[in-house]
């Protein structure tokens, strides 16, 4: 394999993972307070369709962000009154903010899939780029770097930080979090938003960052692929980098390998898209084995908070 | 935040329970019909044709019943497993491997004539879908992995197994090369019940199934047993109600009934097994499920309300051209209030003021 | 019996409307409703956009004729599109468009049940009484495409994404290497196939993977203009729109486009449904009759490319040139269509065997 087309995958691999390690990384903070919100595809869709309407008619990418950002807090705060403030069931009403960011996404884009917009370009200036190799470092848009500083992000919050210890604590155990003092349903609204709205830029970056179109349900199953990888990586986000990019890579190889018409490609392409399923089973199995690393996952996740009165 | 006080039931409101669903109905077609008139739709036609046109006249009725068979009794398996605190969300991937593994004894018997061929498909569609429900059983019994995580997981696995079998093992030889198996010989085929309509047996098997499990669930030691430990699992450990055959057994039944599903609906409307067999109808049961209070009674009507706005979107798009996405907002907006109202079976609100009226 | 099949409220809107006019006089003056149900959705600007293109055509066309076109979209190809059809028939609709494969089982079947209404299933096999089918001849627009590629391409290689590997799919495949080869002996291109119709990002990805490795034209048998949008962006030879002009999204990579034109049959099929002529068939257009047409070609093609694209155009246009015309040898170098010998519509229509040059997919 020549230099160029390791670096020309790699740019691709990165492209493809970008999205998947954002709105996981959102999903894995909500978890971490004790909350599953499988809404995650639907709250892409509507970051995607609003940071597409955005570009469109400003022509500001960041802007688009901004407001993909805002749209995924807005309908997050649909999930998280439902299931907060109502203690609604967390995975009936994450399926139906799923079934409502695919319709109202859809209705809001119509007439708009014959309309092109640009991708966000490149961050750094073009020379930094030049050579291949400084390509696979400075070539790529601010997305994607906000996907890395993300990861650093949420690691220290969560490992270093006072709030994050908190908000670990009300996902341990909400009922001790409480009676020392801590507001629980406070804490997980704050979270629930966070992955709003990362789930929202994940969505803004089909339009910006891979195909600068908008088509309905453009997202194409990613949001429960960000589900799966949060499991995948046993709630820890610098293992989550590694299972974005491994799962990026997958998906990605499938189509080197078809496009090479080389020995790989006599994999059948359904194998290829269950792989990340399949994986994620495994790897849950694995670290329920290794007892020390299931002890990661939140103890409250998907249960509602009552407080005895 | 709004100062309110949630004060727990002794008992879950009965008047709550059977209101709520209906409050919820009308609540969208209320808020429906002004949301989509704000935006510039025929927001009052869209809520006609979407709840009321369905049920005037009796085609519309065969479609609902049609539509509303496979939720039912998905809903009924998915019920008893919540009662249970088993979150099997996994349905659809139970759905398909139940309908491929029907597909597979049909396919097997192409050749073949006999009274047996459809009852060995029917059973051996639920035990492929109670097989596929065991593989979260087992590993959250045996390693305490997250169920709600493996069945979802294992339902996209399933999707692709249908898309591989059908392009390359099972491909019809006479299909002009599509993606599809061949249609099912006559014996294969389940049969209708009323000679000009399409009501075919899956829809009083729906019904069966509800009552069965209606009967199950209050009767017996089996329901008891799941109902006891949903609701109080310390209590029921100590009762000697063991919390692992609870997981197996609600798994199994909810599995078995995806999978009844399955083989049904590709026995009857399908016909053959194609690409588009999932239809979503496992995830769509989940909601029928809620709709129906986890009562296998109450499911028959959610998966009513259900059809309802298939049916009915349908119909709108035809005679108002609403576009197919609007069904899918009124859906979620059912279901948002739906479960919004959820509080109101389990708890009072209290206005945390002094002289607050309880309000219910 | 099909006044007594429509909804009580539809008579009473048109005996209120028109109350000098029995309602029996109305139904003689009232315009064909025609139906439509698409797969997808008419804002895709591929497949089903054409249908709704060619639906809007016919009411140009045919005016006060016809009332205003119905189109359901999104109907999957299962049950529920029984329920559709049924819907259509029952709501006074007398001639039903389904347009895709997967609809055939049921057009026969909620065929039978309304004998008054037509129904014309696309891409299909099964007819009856009351039920034909209709093509359109994509291949032979391909076959230009692969004269362009085989000019322009500076690599020799080609990739086309399709969804499955279909017959129809192959075909385009196979047309398009045809037609490069006869430019470029050493044309050589790779099907890659995707698994679905819709995923703009996989197609995306797809186009760059093949990009990647060296080459330098894509044809895409899935809907959308992602693939071509790679194309501009890395600056290749180019790409074909499908099944619509995608200059938009590409200007300088779109060579030329595949346009679906079907609006001319279906004004064709509903006058013959007034005039009472219609008759079940089977008909496969293609760019003789104006069903497929070529797009403008971009600004990478020169003149004497352009000139080479419309010889082959107007060959298969005047019957003088069938890409399908042996000798053509499989991708294993085998000898498979004699010198001489063309290939009949029901081999192509079945046909799942790739041709020299393929690089065949597993």
């Amino acid at each position: 394999m020549s230099t160029d087309l390791l670096i020309a995958i790699i740019v691709t691999v990165v492209g493809a993972s970008t999205p998947i390690l954002i709105a996981a990384l959102g999903e894995l903070v909500v978890e971490k307070s004790g909350v599953l919100n499988l809404g995650v595809e639907g709250m892409m869709l509507i970051g995607a369709i609003t940071a597409f309407l955005v570009t469109f008619f400003t022509g500001n990418h960041y802007l688009a962000i901004l407001v993909a950002a805002a749209a995924g807090v807005a309908s997050s705060l649909i999930f998280g009154f439902l299931t907060l403030s109502l203690s609604a069931n967390q995975t009936a009403t994450g399926l139906a903010l799923t079934i409502f960011g695919t319709g109202f996404s859809a209705l809001a884009g119509q007439g708009y899939s014959a309309r092109p917009v640009t991708l966000l370009g490149p961050l750094f200036p073009a020379e930094l780029a030049s050579h291949p190799i400084w390509r696979v470092l400075f070539g790529y848009s601010a997305l994607v770097y906000f996907a890395f500083a993300l990861v650093i992000g949420v690691w220290w919050f969560l490992k270093r930080s006072r709030a994050g210890l908190i908000l670990r604590a009300v996902g341990e155990n909400d009922l001790s979090a409480h009676s020392i003092g801590y507001s629980v349903i406070g804490v997980r609204y704050m979270a629930v938003m966070f992955g709003g709205a990362m789930a929202g830029i994940a969505g803004a970056c089909f339009p910006l960052l891979l195909t600068p179109q908008w088509a309905e349900r453009m997202t194409g199953g990613r949001g429960w692929i960000a589900v799966a990888l949060v499991v995948f990586a046993s709630w820890k986000p610098f293992r989550l980098l590694a299972g974005a990019y491994l799962f990026g890579l997958v998906m990605t190889m499938e189509l080197y390998a078809k496009a090479s018409g080389g020995p790989l490609s006599a994999i059948p392409a359904e194998l290829w898209a269950a792989m990340p399923y399949l994986a994620t089973v495994v790897v849950l199995v694995l670290i329920s084995i290794r007892r020390d690393a299931s002890t990661n996952a939140p103890a409250c996740l998907g249960k509602p908070f009552l407080p005895a009165n | 935040m709004m100062q309110f006080r949630l004060e727990k039931r002794r008992e879950p409101s009965k008047a709550m329970l059977y209101g709520t669903p209906i409050v919820a109905v009308l609540l969208t077609m209320i808020v429906g019909a002004i949301l989509f008139s704000l935006i510039g739709f025929d927001g009052v036609g869209a809520v006609r044709e979407i709840f009321i046109t369905p049920f005037t006249n009796t085609y519309k009725w065969q479609d609902l019943g049609v539509k509303a068979a496979p939720l039912i009794i998905i809903g009924v398996g998915l019920s008893i497993a919540y009662r249970a605190n088993v979150w099997n969300i996994g349905a659809e991937g139970q759905y398909v491997v139940g309908g491929l593994a029907a597909t597979g004894v049909a396919l097997a018997t192409y050749q073949m004539t006999g009274w047996w061929i459809l009852p060995l498909m029917i059973l051996a569609g639920m035990a492929g879908g109670a097989l596929y429900g065991a593989i979260p059983a087992l590993l959250r019994t045996r390693l305490g992995v997250n169920e709600i995580l493996t069945s979802l997981m294992l339902t996209y696995v399933s999707v692709q197994a249908i898309y591989y079998l059908v392009r390359a093992p099972w491909k019809d030889p006479m299909g002009m090369g599509f993606p599809q198996t061949r249609r099912f010989a006559a014996d294969a085929l389940l049969p209708n019940i009323l000679p000009g309509t399409i009501v075919h047996a899956g829809v009083p098997i729906a019904i069966i199934v509800a009552l069965v499990a209606w009967f199950v669930m209050s009767r017996s030691v089996f329901g008891y047993q799941m109902r006891v430990v949903g609701a109080a699992p310390h209590a029921a450990r100590y009762g000697g109600f063991s919390e692992n055959r609870t997981i197996w057994l609600a798994f199994l039944v909810s599995g078995a009934l995806a999978g009844l599903a399955g083989a049904l609906e590709v026995s009857g409307p399908f016909q053959r097994m194609v690409p588009g067999f999932p239809t979503n109808y496992g995830f769509t049961a989940i909601i029928v499920a809620f709709l129906g209070r986890l009562d296998p009674l109450g499911v028959i009507f959610g998966g009513l309300v259900i059809a309802v706005t298939f049916v009915g979107g349908e119909i709108a798009q035809t005679s108002i051209g609403l576009s197919n996405s609007a069904t899918g907002v009124f859906q979620a907006m059912m279901l948002f209030f739906l479960l919004a109202g959820d509080l109101l079976v389990r708890y009072r609100i209290r206005r945390v003021t002094p002289q607050a009226e309880a309000r219910a | 019996m099909t006044l007594s099949r429509r909804s009580m409220l539809k008579a009473g809107v048109a005996a209120a409307a028109l109350p000098l006019l029995g309602s029996r006089a109305f139904a003689q003056t009232e315009p064909l409703k025609v139906g439509f149900m698409l797969i997808g959705t008419v804002n895709d600007n591929g497949w089903n956009f054409g249908h709704a293109t060619g639906a809007k055509y016919m009411k140009d066309q045919l005016g006060d004729l016809v009332a205003e076109p119905t189109i359901v979209e999104n109907v999957p190809e299962g049950p529920d599109c029984e329920r559709v059809l049924r819907e259509l028939a029952q709501s006074g609709h007398k001639l039903i468009f389904a347009t895709s494969f997967g609809y055939g089982d049921y057009v026969i079947k909620v065929a039978q049940q309304f004998p008054d209404v037509r129904f014309e299933h696309a891409t299909g096999y099964q007819r009856s009484d009351n039920v034909g089918t209709y093509n359109a001849r994509f291949y032979e627009g391909r076959a230009v495409c692969g004269t362009i590629a085989g000019h322009l391409s500076q690599t020799g290689k080609a990739g086309y994404i399709g969804s499955f590997p279909i017959p129809e799919v192959v075909m385009g495949v196979n047309a398009f290497v045809l037609a490069a080869r006869k430019i470029n002996p050493e044309f050589t291109i790779t099907p890659v196939y995707i698994s679905t119709w819709n995923d703009p990002a996989k197609e995306a990805d797809a186009a760059r993977a093949m990009i990647d490795q060296g080459i330098d034209i894509i044809a895409q048998h899935t809907d959308g203009p992602a693939a071509l949008q790679v194309a501009e962006e890395r600056g290749i030879v180019g790409g074909f729109g499908q099944g619509a002009d995608m200059s938009a999204f590409a200007p300088n990579a779109q060579l030329t486009s595949i346009i679906d034109n079907w609006g001319p049959h279906y004004a064709s099929a509903a006058q013959a449904v007034i005039d009472g002529t219609w008759v079940s068939q089977d008909v496969w257009p293609g760019i003789k009759e104006g069903e497929v047409e070529i797009g403008a070609y971009g600004p990478k093609v020169t003149e004497e490319v352009k000139a080479a694209a419309e010889a082959v155009k107007n060959g298969q246009a005047d019957g003088s040139l069938h890409i399908f015309t042996g000798p053509i040898n499989d991708h294993t170098g085998t000898e498979r269509v004699a010198a001489g010998v063309t290939l009949t519509d029901a081999e192509l229509l079945s046909m799942d065997w790739y041709v020299e040059g393929v690089i065949p997919p597993a």
